[in-house]
């Protein structure tokens, strides 16, 4: 995207002397949800403001969010480049959604998508950069120098004589009546100093210490605690509950109806908790989803025998290719439904007074939790103030609102400040889940080589579930009465957002390896289940299948299946580059120690390539993992600690959805519910893990996800090598 | 019921009901939001705090079983407006990604080290593998502890 600085940079003056640029950062998840931003013409609205004053030195406030994946650090790193400050010196703020903060023009305000450091990458530096210039230009006047010859440097700029200098503060008030520089230079690669060479993190210390305040350390004054019982199947409806009972119990102060369940509001967590046992609730089951995991299979293989789905990618003919075909390769892929398993659960904060709801929460789409509020209350989008905090982990599980939409109806009833809170049990049995997914491959082999490859992928969208969620949120003119109708004809029929839903797809249309004949088809088919954007989403699946099937075709061809893949990447020099450092990296060429077997996988996800050699055995019959060698190509490293540390997490990640990973319905009920039965990898299970980054001047693509979805085939693929048994489910499992 | 117990060296008095989990009168009654609800059973150790020194799964502690004893949380894990080694060596790793757990994680570390200052690799493992981290910081966790360990990251 490339804006015009004129019009996209602005300064203002600080009321109290002070130099702010407010400007504006792209819009975020474009590329993985469909979204995009409405474009440049009408009215242009900063979300990023750089502010500059003698007291309070200089903060940045962004539209953003962290939940743990380095974008705040990233994000200063940049501003203080080109300011010339250190980056621990800027302090940050995440803009509020609402009121001053309110966007006319509409932009949804999401963090997802390992976009932030992609589509901030350029005017960060340039809001910084032109806040320098400035501050050059006004000591520049007050000495009665020229400006090209004043030099910013470490917080002060410095007079032609090397000796004198006023510092950033001082001259902020000043700068602030400068004109914007336009263009604005950026500091050449060899002059950097903090990109790319940047290793620590902005919030490590608040984070060590107890200070960082998340969603559930929110606390107002007079604030109650409410608890939610929900539908514990799947489609159930409130019929009637014992409310005259459970308001009798110690300190319970209401006991509310909301579309989403019964809600008890108590002056205690604890008391509000106890209550709940004693509340009774009648469900109506008219419309019970009485499914189970296999019912969900069983439908998924009907509808791809029924229907061969849409066609993504064709390239040659794949049934030309298999009619000539010497060999035909076929296989069938199933994986779970998964749960977010944020370590801190979902809650919410909200006060109602007369003028509107202040919602306090940790979410990922402030945007939509304003809709969210809006639409169970009866105040206006404009009347909802969201304020982001910390995030105890997002993983895509706080992009839907639900959470914000409870505490709104809760807080809109009782009329006191209310906290909600979330069990273990409720966050994992009704979470918005990674969708459970089929996929048939077949792959024609002649003359020892690959000749077709055919891939069906048979789910659910999980745009036609956002949107239930987004759609009001695009359309912020429309009357509420819409919001419901807007939900269901969701944002696809109204052509505005334009989106194309590609989470079944991505990963998979993207089939990287040279074959004349490629055919990626998806068949549409939605058990009900509620499902969501998962750290990787469609890449979480399709990156296994793809490269797991890679795998066998390489088998069944007597290949090695690093250097069939080598050959097959010829003509891709930065694949062909990774792949190599790998395997390099990974001892692929050397013995494996006894009882153990190396798997290797190469992956593309959100313009960042990941390929990874992850070395297992069998130990007292579980899996046992024991080396992971990575190597990531993002462009421009911004912080590379950062992404060494969000590779480490995505490989971890991946691995524990490889080992444990699955959400089950019983007759439309989630059978697991705490830590127990839906296992997270602990300490014990720590591979070693070697991280290696390919040195880049292109653009910076995301990290936070793109570490997941090579762990899960290169695992299986070490599994096959070591006991000849191919892993096609997940999670995966050996014979003891 | 009036219970009395000493929190981060101060005693606190408090009129509570006796099963009230040890983590919400820290969190709520006291203030004290640096230790973390996760799963309500004792399964994650997000609310690890140290009673009379050993580390405690507060959310599954009901107050009354701290009544008279002293309770150390992350806040009073060092004097004030310093940091204990530990937080000190978390912050020179780069642990914390989302940083929920992180609280957790540092008591059941301080514990290790108040009784085997010098702990193996396979010691650092067992003390912490109740310990559940999300976004997987284990390996720098290890990493941290062993630093501020009397073996150093000479022989890790």
């Amino acid at each position: 995207m490339s804006l015009s600085r004129r019009e996209f940079l602005k300064a203002t003056a600080v009321s109290g002397g002070g130099l702010m640029l407010s400007f504006s950062l792209g819009g975020c998840a474009a590329s993985d949800n469909g979204y995009r931003e409405s474009g440049g013409e009408g009215r242009w609205t900063p979300n990023a403001w750089l502010e500059i004053t003698d007291q309070n030195g200089i903060t940045l406030t962004i539209a953003r969010v962290e939940m743990g994946q380095g974008t705040v650090t990233g994000m200063t790193t940049l501003v203080a480049e080109e300011l010339d400050v250190p980056p621990d010196t800027l302090k940050t703020r995440f803009a509020p959604v609402g009121d001053a903060y309110r966007n006319p023009l509409y932009k949804l305000q999401l963090t997802g998508g390992s976009t932030s450091l992609a589509t901030s990458w350029q005017p960060l530096r340039e809001a910084g950069a032109a806040a320098r210039i400035m501050l050059e230009r006004a000591a520049a006047r007050t000495w009665n120098v020229e400006a090209r010859r004043c030099t910013g440097r470490d917080g002060r700029v410095w007079h032609p004589d090397g000796e004198t200098s006023l510092s950033y503060g001082q001259l902020a008030a000043l700068a602030a009546h400068e004109t914007v520089p336009d263009p604005v230079p950026l500091r050449p690669r060899s002059e950097w100093r903090y990109i790319g060479k940047t290793n620590t993190r902005h919030d490590a210390e608040i984070k060590s210490t107890g200070q960082a305040e998340y969603g559930i350390d929110v606390d107002l004054p007079d604030m109650v605690y409410a608890v939610m019982t929900r539908p514990p199947r799947l489609g159930l409806r409130v019929e009637g509950f014992n409310a005259d009972t459970v308001r009798a119990m110690p300190g319970v102060i209401d006991v509310v109806e909301t579309e989403r369940g019964v809600a008890i509001v108590a002056d205690k967590y604890w008391r509000a908790r106890k209550a709940q046992d004693a509340l009774e609730i009648v469900w109506d089951e008219t419309d019970a989803l009485d499914l189970d995991v296999d019912h969900v299979f069983e439908t998924y293989a009907r509808a791809a025998d029924d229907d061969p789905g849409e066609t993504e990618r064709e390239d040659g003919d794949v049934e030309q290719a298999r009619s000539q075909a010497g060999q035909v390769l076929e296989a069938e892929y199933r994986v779970p439904f998964l749960a977010h398993a944020t370590m801190e659960p979902m809650n919410a904060t909200a006060r109602v007074n007369e003028n509107g709801i202040e919602v306090w929460a940790p979410t990922q789409a402030p945007d939509l939790g304003r809709i969210a509020a809006a639409r169970v209350t009866d105040f206006s989008p404009d009347e909802v103030t969201i304020h982001t905090t910390w995030i105890g982990g997002g993983f895509g599980r706080r992009l839907t609102q639900d959470y914000i939409e409870e505490v709104a109806a809760i807080a809109f009833q009782v009329r006191r400040p209310v906290k909600l809170l979330w069990s273990r049990e409720d966050d994992m049995r009704h979470d918005v889940y990674r969708p459970a997914m089929l996929h048939r491959l077949s792959a024609t082999l002649s003359d020892e080589q690959i000749t077709g490859w055919d891939h069906q992928i048979v789910g659910p969208q999980v745009l036609n579930w956002y949107a239930r969620n987004a759609a009001a949120a695009q359309f912020p003119w429309a009357p509420k009465f819409l919001y419901d109708s807007l939900a269901r004809v969701g944002v696809m029929a109204e052509g505005i957002a334009t989106p194309k839903d590609t989470s079944a797809i991505e990963g998979a249309v993207e089939y990287p390896y040279a074959a004349p004949n490629v055919r990626v088809r998806h068949t549409h088919v939605d058990a009900g289940i509620p499902i969501s954007y998962w750290r990787s989403v469609g890449h979480s699946h399709n990156g296994f299948v793809v490269e797991t099937f890679m795998d066998e075709v390489a088998h069944s061809l007597g290949r090695d299946p690093y250097k069939f893949r080598r050959d097959l990447l010829k003509q891709k020099p930065g694949d062909l580059a990774v792949l190599d450092r790998a395997a390099k990296l990974g001892d692929w060429s050397r013995p494996v120690p006894e009882g153990r077997a190396r798997g290797i996988a190469i992956h593309r996800s959100f313009g960042t390539l990941v390929a990874q050699v992850v070395e297992a055995g069998i130990e007292g019959g579980a899996i046992r993992v024991y080396r992971v060698a990575c190597v990531v190509d993002c462009g421009q490293v911004v912080n590379p600690d950062v992404v060494r540390m969000q590779m480490e997490s995505g490989i971890l990640f991946g691995l524990t959805a490889a080992l444990y990973g699955e959400i089950e319905f019983e007759q439309g009920a989630v059978k697991q519910g705490n830590f127990d039965d839906y296992r997270l990898l602990s300490m014990y299970d720590l591979p070693e893990m070697t991280i290696d980054i390919i040195d880049s001047e292109a653009s910076p693509t995301g990290v936070g996800e793109p570490g997941v979805p090579p762990v899960m085939p290169a695992l299986g693929n070490a599994l096959f090598a070591l006991t000849g048994k191919r892993q096609r489910n997940m999670p995966f499992k050996v014979e003891v | 019921m009036a219970i009395k117990l000493t929190v981060n060296g101060q005693l606190r008095q408090l009129d509570i009901e006796a099963d009230t989990p040890l983590l919400w009168v820290l969190r709520d009654e006291l203030g004290l939001k640096g230790t973390k609800f996760g799963c309500g059973k004792g399964l994650c150790g997000a609310c690890t705090v140290h009673l009379d020194g050993s580390p405690a799964r507060s959310c599954s502690t009901p107050v009354s079983l701290a009544e008279g004893r002293e309770v150390t949380t992350i806040e009073g894990l060092a004097p004030e407006g310093e940091l204990h080694p530990l937080q000190l060596a978390w912050v020179e790793h780069n642990v914390p990604q989302c940083g929920y757990c992180q609280s957790g994680q540092i008591m059941s570390a301080a514990h290790l080290l108040s009784y085997n200052a010098a702990p193996s690799n396979d010691d650092i493992v067992a003390a912490m593998s109740g310990n559940l981290c999300r976004c997987r910081t284990y390996a720098r966790i290890h990493a941290a502890i062993k630093s501020v360990s009397k073996h150093g990251e000479a022989d890790a």
